[in-house]
């Protein structure tokens, strides 16, 4: 019996053997080579200019298609192919072959990156190839030119940029019409200031009793900072204040209106309680998937960005046919779009009277690091992402508003969000603002989160928590000019003209 | 800090040359029917729980797009997809069976490496007596405790010296990944050094009378009786490197060179959302030849550990 | 140095020469190096610059660094013994004869082959506040389940409970120690009458007690090095409370752009470990048994 089952043993420890082995020769044998694969028309002088990109997924396929783009029309007239490679990740591997000498062509950066890179020399100032090829500051919306520059150089142009608005569920305000009346508010209009966001999101929450014991859940938020809480740090922009003066590069996160913004965020905290929140956080599904909150109708408001359309088409195009078919929404003139919509975008409103289109912005952005074999090549493919038509197309393939001062009517015609002219107006404000440009604005934002988290868990006040989160980060930000200031002085030759720091 | 080296008693070394020798033996008549059972039970409930993580990853491979995002989650895809594996091998971006070559070319080369090198070395630090022997063992011991970040840079950097001075590519190439093998793993020399030590010292000094140099009774003598602990330290090595991402994601440059780790990257976007059934489909093909090395050696593996003499 | 010594010392080096080349063209320099970068700012895309000792007296101000160190002696003392206790007590069980043995073993060893990213998204499932198992089950036991991840207090012992999955390597040591316990031992204390439990105590372990020693060594070096779990499942959060000593070395790194601050923090993990280590060994002589000493 037992020699039956040593035998049965030892045949399935040979079919294992084989299984692993044979599959394993063939592979090598005869497998798919891991050849270049150039394409063979190629010139033999071609320049191959590198390029690595940090997207995945969707968003790489799609820059991919601007890439075979170039390849096929410029490159070839210029021989020039550059060669994309996008994975997660790409901005260790990025630094790493910067630090070693060996960069790539072109790089793909976070907006919040720039000014650290920049700081330490890493990157090619390219205000020069940027003049030759026509792109100057009016070529831009001027928060986006402004977030490409610093400190009188051109560090890189945008790939795809982002602009932060109100979004809300018009069919809930509907719905919900005499109770908000009641209050005075309108509910065919998004609510202009703070305060009447504070008093619609009162109106519009609904709660069920918990489970088992504790405080009640809450079925539909009206509003929430933290749902989804990306653009949480830009509060302050909103109440008048910000955390940097720019024009010192000085901290002032402890100002009356910075306060003022925080205190609002705790109010949310205090008023719902952190543990309710926490538990609506956990019961609403994936960003991208149907049970995303503001989809299924369990949250009201909240701030999104322009790619909001192609989620709501995606994952509950009912959002999007109210009259007419979701099918035969697109071929609707767009004025009558919006009203075909539950969703609705509008500026996200603020707490000081006069001050309106506020906005946050975001970017992806295309550096040529220091060293790099072929600038003036890698350029080429810069300026071509930044003309208009191609700039238009990659911005409507990903669904984001364009950077470029100058829209055309096509874009906007032919942009899958209906909204887009609201993100656009937004983009071009004077009153929108990117992340602060400090070079060390990476561990500044670590400690600004940590102190956000204690505002919103309750576990601090906003005034304690700021006067902490300051006095840190101005220790952090004293010890970066003393070391910088080192630096200048050991190696004076630093190819950037840079003014220092103010005291 | 230096490890002791202990005296065997006789007894051992003979209960060891009946493991290497016979079949593992289970300590048997003294354990009763009843506690047997209870082990039993013991086991299939923590099977059942331990099961879970790979369980999730099978029922995942086999959901619809629509049903990875289900909330609450079910555990049992009705109707399953099993096409989501054909996907995954005919994907465009996921070229399965390029990046299966990869990384069996650089896992193999270093699996040899790792075991060659690691053998001499581990002999050399258990076999022959010399001076400085625990000098130097214990700072291989410590460059363990160093973490990847620092040093990482650094080691790129000797990579692009090296490829400057000798005109040899390194960077852009698998040579980085599987080059350092060939001198030796820290862990390995240590497994395999406890694993020497417990061989008696009789055997070698019986060659050495009869004039056998030393690397002799290394090949003739020592490797055939550390199969087992050879065949761990190719498991292993073979894992790790099967599963490496920081190492190709550094020094590898083309997308035709990627690996199974970086192309399973493939899979997840920023806001396009994962496809979390492609990924778990292709995560479950990546295990595979893992799971059936395991499977494989898993006699080999616990005698091999069995008489590691770890205990010394 | 008699001549017989120094044949020895010749041998001794030849075998040893992979492992020395290596160790200086591949080891030697980054560590070295990396030792006079914890002297150094060194923003990594920038020259380093010589500042002294000034990495280790900002870290010894630092409370973020204090507080990864608790966070991590924490985990340590949380999941180090449990993940001992535990993968003894597998090791056993595994150990009793059965024919269906391999398959348990296989079972033990499989969740250290699921990938980081899908052991993430199953936990955090589980531990989930509405939906998930755990609290789920608490539900019918009409217990109201905690936020789990989303609690500071309840975040690190979540993790360190979810870090019991992975004893698999371990199991697989003690199994082979277990094996290598000759079966004379036994039964002398069977013919002495010892009961199961005396069996276990005073045979077992102490038969077993240098693979103990082994395995304790092991995970005192990986409990500083646990970096890819809560890097996926709560990135430090809530409130830095399962911030690890290796996340806040990463950030360093790669983030913040402080690899000279970062080196001097793997510098004091390299002394906290080979302390721990040191004293491991010292107290080894108290309770390791082995045969023959």
């Amino acid at each position: 019996m037992a020699c039956r089952l040593q035998q049965v043993k030892r045949l399935l420890n040979l079919i294992l053997l084989i299984s692993l082995i044979v599959p394993a020769a063939a592979l090598l044998l005869i497998g798919p080579r891991n050849a270049e694969n150039l394409p063979p028309e190629l010139a033999k002088d071609c320049v191959i200019v590198d390029y690595w990109e940090k997207w995945t997924g969707r968003e790489a396929e799609m820059m991919n298609m601007i890439v075979d783009d170039f390849n096929r029309t410029v490159g070839r007239d210029k021989n020039i192919y550059v060669r994309y490679v996008s994975i997660s990740g790409v901005d260790r591997k990025t630094m790493v072959a910067t630090a070693a000498g060996v960069p790539p062509d072109l790089a793909g950066l976070f907006d919040g990156q720039l000014v650290q890179f920049a700081a330490q020399n890493a990157l090619e100032p390219l205000e020069n190839l940027a003049t030759a090829h026509g792109i100057t500051a009016a070529t831009y919306k001027p928060v986006y030119w402004k977030g490409c520059t610093w400190h009188g150089h051109l560090w890189g142009l945008i790939s795809t940029p982002m602009a932060m608005a109100l979004h809300y569920n018009k069919l809930i305000f509907l719905k919900n019409a005499a109770a908000l009346r009641q209050v005075g508010l309108d509910p065919t209009r998004a609510p202009a200031t703070i305060d009447q966001l504070d008093r619609y999101a009162q109106v519009l929450t609904q709660y069920e009793p918990p489970l088992i014991a504790g405080p009640p859940r809450i079925k539909c938020s009206g509003y929430m900072p933290l749902e989804p809480g990306w653009y949480i740090d830009s509060a302050s922009y909103f109440f008048g204040g910000s955390l940097v003066d720019v024009a010192t590069s000085r901290l002032t996160f402890c100002t009356p209106a910075n306060i003022a913004a925080y205190d609002w965020i705790r109010s949310y905290s205090a008023r719902y309680t952190p543990l309710s929140i926490s538990n609506f956080r956990s019961s609403v599904g994936a960003f991208d998937s149907p049970q995303n909150s503001f989809l299924t109708g369990r949250q009201v408001m909240e701030q999104q960005g322009p790619w909001m359309a192609n989620t709501i088409f995606n994952q509950n195009s009912s959002m999007s046919q109210f009259l007419v078919p979701f099918a035969l929404e697109q071929h609707l003139p767009r004025v009558i779009r919006p009203f075909n919509y539950q969703w609705h975008v509008a500026p996200f409103p603020c707490a000081v009277p006069g001050l309106d289109n506020v906005t946050f912005v975001g970017f992806d952005i295309l550096v040529i690091p220091r060293g790099a074999a072929h600038p003036a090549q890698a350029f080429e493919f810069l300026a071509y992402v930044n003309r208009q038509d191609v700039m238009e197309k990659l911005c409507s393939l990903h669904c984001k508003n364009s950077p470029l001062a100058s829209v055309s009517a096509s874009f906007f015609r032919t942009h899958p969000n209906p909204f887009i002219e609201v993100f656009d107006t937004l983009a071009a404000s004077p009153n929108a603002h990117g992340v602060p440009q400090l070079p060390i604005w990476p561990e500044i934002h670590a400690e600004l989160s940590t102190a956000t988290e204690a505002i919103y868990l309750l576990a601090e006040s906003p005034a304690d928590a700021l006067r902490h989160a300051e006095a840190v980060c101005r220790r952090k930000l004293d010890h970066y000019r003393e070391i910088d200031a080192a630096r200048q002085a050991k190696q004076p030759n630093s190819q950037i003209n840079r003014q220092p720091f103010a005291p | 800090m230096t490890t002791s080296r202990p005296n065997m008693l006789p007894y051992t070394h003979w209960s060891l040359a009946t493991n290497l020798l016979h079949a593992p033996r289970f300590p048997s008549s003294f354990r009763s029917g009843h506690s047997t059972l209870l082990a039993l039970l013991a086991l299939v409930v923590i099977s059942i729980g331990l099961l879970l993580p790979f369980a999730w990853m099978v029922s995942t491979s086999l959901k619809t797009t629509a049903q990875t995002t289900e909330d609450p989650p079910r555990w049992l895809p009705v109707p399953a997809v099993p096409q989501n594996y054909l996907t995954v091998l005919n994907h465009k971006k996921f070229c399965f069976l390029l990046y299966a070559r990869n990384t069996l070319i650089v896992a193999s080369l270093t699996v040899l490496g790792t075991t060659f090198s690691s053998a001499l070395a581990a002999y050399g630090f258990s076999r022959i007596r010399f001076r400085g022997r625990s000098s130097l063992f214990a700072v291989m011991l410590a460059t363990m405790m160093i973490p990847f970040p620092v040093t990482m840079v650094s080691l790129f950097n000797i990579f692009h010296f090296l490829g400057d001075r000798t005109g040899i590519q390194f960077l852009g190439t698998f040579r980085p990944l599987w080059i350092p093998a060939w001198f030796g793993s820290a862990f390995s020399i240590f497994l395999l050094r406890q694993f020497f030590m417990t061989i008696p010292d009789e055997l070698s000094e019986a060659a050495r009378i009869d004039g056998c140099s030393e690397f002799m009774i290394f090949r003739r003598i020592i490797l055939p009786l550390a199969r087992p602990a050879l065949a761990v330290v190719a498991l292993f090595t073979f894992m790790g490197t099967w599963n490496d991402f920081l190492g190709p994601l550094i020094y590898l440059q083309r997308p035709e060179q990627y690996t199974l780790a970086l192309g399973l990257q493939t899979f997840q976007s920023q806001h396009g959302g994962t496809e979390w059934n492609l990924l778990m489909a292709a995560s479950v093909l990546v295990l595979m030849p893992i799971l059936m090395l395991f499977f494989l050696t898993q006699r080999t593996f616990i005698e091999g550990i069995a008489t590691t003499g770890i205990k010394g | 140095m008699t001549r017989s010594e120094r044949k020895n010392l010749l041998k001794g080096l030849a075998f040893i020469s992979p492992w020395l080349i290596g160790f200086v063209a591949f080891t030697a320099i980054p560590i070295g190096l990396s030792a006079w970068y914890s002297l150094c700012d060194y923003p990594l895309l920038q020259a380093p610059l010589y500042r002294g000792l000034e990495n280790y007296r900002d870290l010894w101000h630092d409370a973020v660094f204090w507080q990864v160190l608790r966070n991590t002696f924490y985990y340590a003392s949380m999941a180090l013994p449990a993940a001992m206790l535990v993968s003894l007590g597998f090791a056993l069980l595994l150990n009793t004869p059965l024919r269906s043995q391999f398959v348990f073993r296989t079972i033990v060893f499989l969740p250290s082959l699921v990938p980081a990213v899908a052991s993430a998204i199953l936990w955090l499932w589980l531990y989930n506040p509405q939906h998930g198992l755990l609290n789920h089950l608490l539900a019918c036991l009409h217990i109201p389940g905690p936020p789990w991840l989303a609690s500071k207090a309840w975040a690190m012992p979540s993790l360190a409970f979810m870090s019991l999955w992975g004893v698999g390597n371990t199991v697989v040591i003690y199994l082979a120690g277990l094996q290598d316990v000759p079966r004379e031992v036994y039964e002398a204390a069977d013919l002495d009458g010892a009961g199961p439990w005396c069996r276990l105590w005073n045979v077992t372990v102490p038969m077993i007690s240098p693979v103990i020693f082994y395995n304790l060594v092991m995970a005192i070096i990986g409990s500083m090095q646990v970096f890819t779990v809560p890097y996926n499942m709560t990135q430090g959060g809530p409130q830095r409370s399962t911030y690890f000593f290796t996340m806040y070395l990463y950030d360093n790194s790669f983030i913040f752009s402080k690899m000279g601050y970062a080196s001097a923090m793997a510098w004091i993990q390299l002394l906290i470990v080979l302390g721990l280590t040191a004293l491991a060994f010292w107290s080894s002589r108290k309770w390791v048994y082995y045969q023959g000493k």
